[in-house]
């Protein structure tokens, strides 16, 4: 293929070196330069430039040209970059001076171009990819780069600036690797230290962050802070703690500024430096600073701080401490009495009564509690129990219940039927239920999660948080009453909000009632509740609702339903909701015209079967759903069906229970009757149809099947094929196998038409005509699986996107482009 | 041509003919302002108003709503014999001291009067009636006090309404008279009003206030001929009445329902009732008119600002559909007209998505086909979605689907086809809200005893505690999900933000939180200044300051004038004319001339001698400089001139002629005793340096 490749190269170089042609897109120059890289990684020490001189010379008319367009001339130095990635290619550059020629801009044949960022962007790449040995290093000192690099870092284009960035961290970290002293490529390697003009690299480029991070103009501080923190987490010691030490000064006098804007800058670069060393020595201050950073929680930006230090993995205890009592203090404020008030922060107080930023201040507090909460933090100063308090007494006033004497009346009146606000704290709440410690508070909990499911004002999004909210707190751990709650206090309203205007209410009610009879699985009055409460008849009307994702979440919890009936023998006594579930749930696999529901019906089936508690139940059903599930529009469904019989299969021949009843003791014997079985429930018929799918993925795992039953088949020898002899006849992959049975017959024939062998000695029906039954290993053999399952593996684009088609289509494009302007002529 | 000029005389301007004698100068000097606007409020419900507003010697009456929560008090009117009602006990004091047996009736623990339900009428004490030259009706169920107002009281004005309005305000009246005169009560119960036994009765009758303003229900007469006094207007549609300018805007609550504009030239009262910015089925809220108004009087704000109307939808549906679901049958108490529209189309998608598609809707109401098909014809009236149908071979409201397929049967009554076609379950749309009266005292009866059954109260107008009080011990199942589109404290605050209005009128429950909630303080209007808050019998005089008068100029005084540009784009001309103002309109006119006097010999002539005439003195204009002028008086041989600085100009003092002359920024005098003719002279150099006119 690479060879192909290579052969239409220089046609390509002319087409992209040429001015009168318009450039091809991004994309394809992209993927031109992918396949040198790949090219050039699988080189094996074969230098590419000598080889192919056309490089050369395409490089060279591209910088000379007086109209090369930003995007050819990206590319080009790009690729130099590229191609100048060992020594020896450097060398081959160096010889004529191109390299030089490439990357010093003024140099170029038009000299604007730098103007473009693309350009700009293309340059620091081609060094970037150049970066890979001394000589590289070397050449960038020798001749001015590093300046123009630094100057790159605070280019006008976001890109080019963070490029710069990377470009100097490696840099950086290129002087204190390995390669610099013992690299395998170092010529001259015995010197110990660095190198004058090295050093002075890297002391340029240093001086250059200190300088930032001192300057009065605000973009350069940013950039200096971006490349610290680049530095402090991608580089490596001495030059960490060096350049520690001479920002340090200016940091700190960054972070008492306290300046809104830098506040997330500067926490990225702390937090970066929490990673290293510095943080175990006194003398770095990195604790001290972040601890300026969060000042005495009487500054505006320091709840913004104490959020961002909060999220900090690597925390300093102690810190940790302060920062969550600071960003704790909004909501406390808010959902305070005012005779347990501490001392009143004016700032706060300021905020808070403001609509937008006391939304964000408590969004803040709230989040940052449940990411506490996530790691179960021990509170010490403040106990869980008041700060639990704090969020369901949040969550009334967000409802539009009052408390008797308030703080913030301004506060309480931006809250009430906050939609944010409401979210974020029943995700707070639901997060809070790792604490045992308030167990005790479960009452006015649920009291607040069932206000919210009741209310006709929640929202549909804040409901569904609130399902989430209830679920985890009745899932945290079995109470007493929870049977009593859930019959008598959540089932009345979860029965209403199936019946809601909404579909996404009902939608998530339905996903939440799943996902309890899942989590409470094993639980038999849970069970028996669901059937006695009416909840199980509700569910099954809801099958017929009017939106598709609602019945497909509504399968689903039928699907939970009785398989959670099925684990506690409840369906003995009502197996009525089988039978009903399944005349309904056959109804919508072959009736329904959304996708979602069907697919949820093949996915009750198979979650059904992996239980196997229901196998002999569903046994009658079974070949309706693979025939259905086989023939359906939807991939999806196709798809589901395949896993489902995947499951059939290796519940059947595994350990299949009624197998082990009804058939004999011969291992052989019970796979056959496996076999035989398969063939009754259309198992064969969905493998093959869905072989010749025309979806790439169904094809993919039919063919994983059969591979696989192919694989047992051989293994097994005395295999009755006469039991197992399947109809080619009349349907469409029968075709295709007979096609494929014909096609093995003749070359069979025309093979033994000279080798002289005229009869067969197979003994076997092998005359050249079409045959009607086949055996399933006969089958299997004919198709030639593993072929088609390498071709299937393949992405169904891969022709189109070989480097060799896209060389072509370069040169086509040309050449239309060329027919073009004689037929403006 | 028209001028416009500063108003200066204190006394207001009335019918009767005046004449003056224009005098220019004194008028451009005048700056006195007086409140001159009072509005006079006859009712403190805040949804259903009657105020009257007295503005240019027009008296204007904004509203007439009925406050039926009155008959709260009452028994219901079963329709059919309730063996349960007829044999109430009644009521004799503990103490035996007071027997009120016939008027008064022990129910479910209350006392009820056994009569036919009163309603609380408009205050009308506070002003005479027959005064009244316009009311604006703004929308169907703020005119329900119609005929208690033109009938009977002398009235002989105008009633200015859109054309929904009358027509389904109209069907409400008639539903409301066939609902008192089905059940006929054979006497009044009067007794209990006295005060001396009122005050020992139980609550809440003991605490019912203006019990002897209650009256019964009009009558089909009455309604027939208040309702001739409507003219017809339609949006935006300018009516003069007198010197003001009505204009109705729609107001997006109801079909037909308007907010006014009433207007002079230089004054703008806006007058929002009942108003929704959400999108139901009514022409939106028009809301740009109401800019740059002096003062807005603000009535029918939400009753219920608490509850959300999309999710008492969603609550109403939700409950009609487990109702549905569990075999019971739903009652929804309402008007029969309004939100039952909405209901109905909400109604209509939702069944089929919640798969009830087979149960059977009953509306049964008198006007009940009425109703339903005045919706459909309004097609103007409707909003745009709405609008855009009738071009489409199919009605503006599903309801006609609804009819069509079946699902929806209308009956005038209980009575006749309704009982033999009636199928359970099903849903029932009756009235009246407050179920006293109406077929839904019948469906109370019925289905009060079944807990599959739900009622679910949808209108706003009525405590539903109180509204089930007779019916207790109830064992259906109650859900109040009051519907109220009108605005709410947040959307009026942006309005309000939006049209800037100097003032705002409103009703006094509007300036506080509600009672059960004295934190809500989001539930109030909070405005800069404070909006000025009235209840019943308040007399307000509103804050005006009436700066400005049009007066017109006939075309021969116009042709006369002389003007003189004075600076670019402006110019001046004195006028002399007679002012004639009448109706608040001002003309100027031509002096008449002196008619030759007649040789008579009658010896009194007073009236109608036209008044002397004086050739009015040019007008000055222009200051006098002071460096000019010393130059000017030495020219003319006055040289000992002492000058003296004073806060307003300079002090002259000609020392030889023992002449002050005070110059001032606005007058120059010449203090000058017994020489004349220095006067004179110096008068002259000053006149030099002015302009004349």
């Amino acid at each position: 293929m690479d060879s192909d490749c290579l052969s239409l190269l220089p046609a390509v170089c002319l087409v992209l070196a040429d001015p009168k042609q318009s450039p091809p897109d991004d994309t394809s120059l992209e993927k031109l330069l992918d396949w040198f890289k790949e090219l050039h990684s699988q080189s094996d020490g074969q230098v590419l430039l000598q080889h192919q001189p056309c490089l050369l010379e395409f490089i060279s008319s591209v910088c000379m040209s007086k109209t090369t367009d930003p995007a050819i001339l990206s590319f080009t130095l790009k690729l130099t970059g590229l191609l100048a990635a060992t020594t020896q290619e450097l060398h081959l550059f160096d010889e004529g001076g191109l390299l030089v020629y490439v990357f010093e801009r003024e140099a170029w044949g038009v000299c604007d171009l730098w103007e473009d960022a693309s350009v700009r962007s293309g340059w620091l790449q081609g060094l970037l990819n150049m970066l890979k040995h001394q000589q590289a290093l070397g050449f960038m000192c020798g001749n001015g780069l590093i300046k123009v690099i630094l100057q790159l870092q605070n280019d006008r284009s976001l890109f080019v600036a963070c490029l710069a960035n990377q470009l100097l961290v490696h840099i950086l970290n290129f002087l204190t690797s390995s390669n610099m002293t013992n690299g395998s490529d170092v010529v001259g390697s015995s010197e110990s230290s660095l190198r004058p003009d090295w050093v002075a690299a890297s002391s340029e480029i240093m001086n250059a962050v200190v300088e930032a991070l001192s300057s009065e103009d605000h973009p350069q501080v940013l950039q200096g802070l971006r490349l610290l923190s680049l530095v402090l987490s991608k580089c490596g010691e001495p030059i960490i703690s060096t350049l520690w030490k001479d920002v340090l000064v200016p940091l700190e006098v960054l972070v008492n500024r306290g300046s809104e804007s830098l506040i997330q800058t500067l926490i990225t670069v702390l937090e970066a430096a929490l990673g290293t060393p510095l943080l175990s020595q006194s003398e770095y201050k990195v604790e001290e600073l972040l601890e300026a950073m969060l000042g005495d929680g009487n500054r505006k930006e320091c709840f913004h701080c104490a959020a961002l230090i909060v999220k900090l993995e690597k925390c300093p205890e102690v810190l940790k401490r302060k920062a969550t009592d600071i960003i704790l203090l909004p909501l406390q404020c808010v959902s305070t009495q005012p005779q347990a008030e501490k001392e009143i922060n004016v700032v706060l107080k300021e905020q808070l009564s403001q609509k937008a930023s006391c939304i964000s201040l408590l969004m803040q507090s709230l989040s940052s509690l449940a990411q506490l909460a996530h790691t179960k933090y021990l509170f010490e100063d403040i106990s869980i129990h008041s700060i639990t308090s704090s969020v369901l007494l949040l969550l009334r006033m967000c409802s539009g219940h009052c408390p008797t004497s308030l703080l913030h009346s301004n506060a309480f009146t931006h809250l009430i039927g906050c939609c944010k606000v409401q979210r974020c704290g029943l995700d707070t709440l639901g997060a809070l239920s790792v604490y045992e410690e308030i167990l005790d508070l479960r009452k006015d909990i649920f009291g607040v999660l069932l206000d919210y499911l009741q209310s006709p004002d929640s929202h549909a999004t804040v409901l569904k948080k609130t399902f989430q909210a209830v679920k985890r707190w009745i899932v945290c751990s079995p109470f007493p009453d929870l049977l009593q709650f859930i019959s008598h206090d959540l089932f009345p309203v979860l029965e209403k909000r199936m019946c809601d205007l909404r579909w996404e209410v009902r939608d998530s009610t339905l996903e939440f009632i799943t996902q309890l009879t899942t989590a409470l699985n094993g639980n038999s009055g849970f069970t028996e509740a669901l059937h006695i409460s009416g909840m199980v008849s509700v569910l099954l009307s809801s099958l017929a609702d009017a939106e598709g994702y609602v019945r497909a979440s509504a399968v689903a919890a039928v699907g939970e339903a009785v398989t959670a009936s099925s684990h506690q023998m409840v369906l003995v006594s009502n197996s009525k909701l089988l039978d009903e579930a399944l005349v309904q749930m056959m109804a919508i696999l072959s009736q329904d015209t959304e996708g979602f529901p069907r697919r949820a019906v093949v996915q009750a089936f198979t979650s059904w079967l992996k239980g196997s508690h229901l196998i002999t139940a569903l046994e009658l059903s079974l070949s309706s759903v693979l025939s259905l599930g086989g023939s359906d529009f939807d991939w999806e469904v196709k798809m589901h069906t395949l896993e489902l019989a995947e499951v059939l299969m290796e519940k059947t021949l595994t350990c299949c229970p009624y197998a082990v009843q009804n058939f004999g003791s011969s291992e052989e014997t019970r796979f056959t009757q496996a076999l035989i079985k398969f063939k009754n429930f259309g198992l064969f018929d969905l493998l093959f149809n869905s072989l010749f799918d025309c979806d790439r993925p169904v094809c993919e795992k039919a063919c994983a099947l059969l591979v696989k039953l192919r694989t047992l088949t051989a293994e097994t020898a005395d295999l009755d094929n006469s039991l197992l002899v399947l109809n080619v006849c009349g349907n469409r992959w029968g075709d295709e196998v007979q096609r494929r049975y014909l096609n093995k017959q003749q070359a069979k024939a025309s093979v033994s038409v000279t080798n002289g062998v005229t009869g067969s000695d197979e003994g076997t029906d092998c005359g050249l005509h079409s045959t009607k039954d086949i055996s399933l290993p006969k089958i299997l053999q004919i198709l030639d699986l593993d072929d088609m399952q390498r071709m299937l593996t393949l992405s169904s684009d891969h022709v189109v996107n070989s480097p060799r088609s896209l060389m072509e289509d370069i040169l086509s494009a040309a050449q239309h482009s060329e027919e073009n302007i004689v037929d403006c002529y | 041509m028209r001028v416009c000029s500063e108003l200066n005389d204190t006394h207001g301007p009335t019918a009767e003919e005046k004449t003056s004698v224009p005098n220019v100068s004194r008028v451009v000097a005048s700056q006195k302002t007086r409140k001159h606007m009072k509005l006079y409020c006859l009712s403190g419900h805040p949804t259903l108003p009657c105020n009257v507003l007295k503005f240019k010697s027009t008296t204007i009456m904004l509203d007439c709503g009925l406050d039926t929560t009155a008959a709260l008090y009452f028994l219901p009117l079963p329709l059919v014999h309730s063996p349960r009602l007829s044999k109430l006990p009644g009521w004799v004091s503990k103490d035996g001291a007071v027997n009120l047996e016939k008027e008064l009736k022990e129910c479910s623990g209350r006392v009820f009067v056994d009569s036919q339900p009163e309603f609380c009428l408009p205050e009308k004490e506070l002003l005479d009636l027959s005064t009244i030259d316009v009311i604006l009706i703004s929308n169907y169920h703020c005119m329900m006090a119609l005929p208690y107002i033109t009938e009977h009281t002398g009235f002989t004005g105008t009633v200015y309404a859109t054309e929904p309005t009358l027509q389904i305000g109209r069907l409400l009246m008639e539903e409301l008279v066939t609902f008192m005169e089905r059940v006929p009560k054979a006497q009044a119960a009067t007794c209990w009003k006295n005060k001396e036994i009122q005050r020992l009765l139980p609550g809440p009758l003991k605490d019912a206030v203006d019990v002897w303003s209650w009256r019964k229900c009009y009558s089909v007469q009455e309604v027939n001929s208040a309702l001739s006094k409507v003219q017809l207007v339609g949006y935006s549609q300018k009516e003069l009445f007198g010197a003001v300018q009505v204009t109705p805007l729609s107001s997006g609550y109801s079909l037909g329902s308007s907010n006014w504009i009433i207007q002079s030239h230089y004054e703008k009262v806006s007058y929002v009732s009942g108003s929704s910015l959400l999108t139901t089925h009514p022409q939106p809220m028009e809301q740009s008119s109401l800019k740059n108004s002096d003062v807005l009087i603000l009535t029918g704000l939400t009753q219920i600002p608490t509850a959300n109307p999309d999710g008492m939808l969603g609550e109403f549906c939700s409950n009609l559909a487990m109702t549905i679901r569990a075999g019971g049958n739903v009652l929804v108490p309402c008007y029969s007209s309004g939100v039952i529209y909405d209901l109905l189309e909400c109604l209509y998608q939702f069944m089929d998505s919640a798969n009830l598609g087979s149960t059977p809707f009953y509306f049964i109401s008198p006007v009940a086909n009425s109703s339903l098909e005045f919706s459909q014809i309004f097609a103007e009236w409707l909003c745009q979605n709405k609008q855009s149908k009738v071009y489409l071979p199919e009605p503006p409201f599903p309801h006609a689907e609804l009819i069509q397929t079946n699902k929806l049967k209308h009956y005038p009554s209980i009575h006749g086809d309704f009982s033999s076609e009636f199928r359970q379950p099903c849903v029932v749309f009756t009235g009246h809200p407050s179920l006293r009266f109406g077929d839904v005292v019948h469906f109370m009866e019925l289905w009060g005893k079944s807990s599959l059954n739900t009622i679910i109260f949808t209108e706003p107008d009525f405590s539903y505690l109180d509204a089930l009080a007779p019916y207790q011990p109830l064992a259906m199942k109650c859900v109040y999900c009051p519907i109220d589109t009108r605005l709410n404290f947040h959307q009026v605050s942006k309005l309000l933000k939006d049209i800037q209005p100097l003032h705002v009128v409103c009703p006094e429950p509007y300036t506080q939180p509600p009672p059960a909630q004295p934190h809500r303080s989001d539930l109030m209007l909070e405005l800069q200044p404070p909006p000025m808050a009235y209840r019943r019998c308040s007399v307000l005089g509103l804050p005006f300051r009436r700066r400005y008068e049009r007066i017109h100029l006939l075309p021969e005084l116009a042709r006369s004038l002389v003007p003189s540009e004075i600076k670019a784009g402006v110019s001046v001309a004195t006028v002399s004319a007679v002012l004639q103002s009448k109706d608040n309109k001002h003309v100027l006119q031509p002096v008449p001339k002196p008619a030759p006097v007649p040789p008579s010999k009658k010896r009194k002539r007073v009236t109608e001698e036209p008044p002397e005439v004086l050739n009015p003195k040019p007008l000055l204009s222009g200051a006098v400089p002071l460096e000019p002028f010393l130059a000017m008086l030495h020219k003319n041989g006055i040289t000992e001139v002492k000058v003296e600085e004073t806060a307003d100009g300079h002090i002259l003092h000609l020392q030889t002629e023992d002449v002050l002359i005070q110059l001032e920024e606005d007058a120059t005098h010449i203090i000058c005793d017994n020489n004349e003719p220095l006067r004179t002279a110096l008068r002259d150099l000053v006149l030099r340096f002015l302009q004349k006119l």
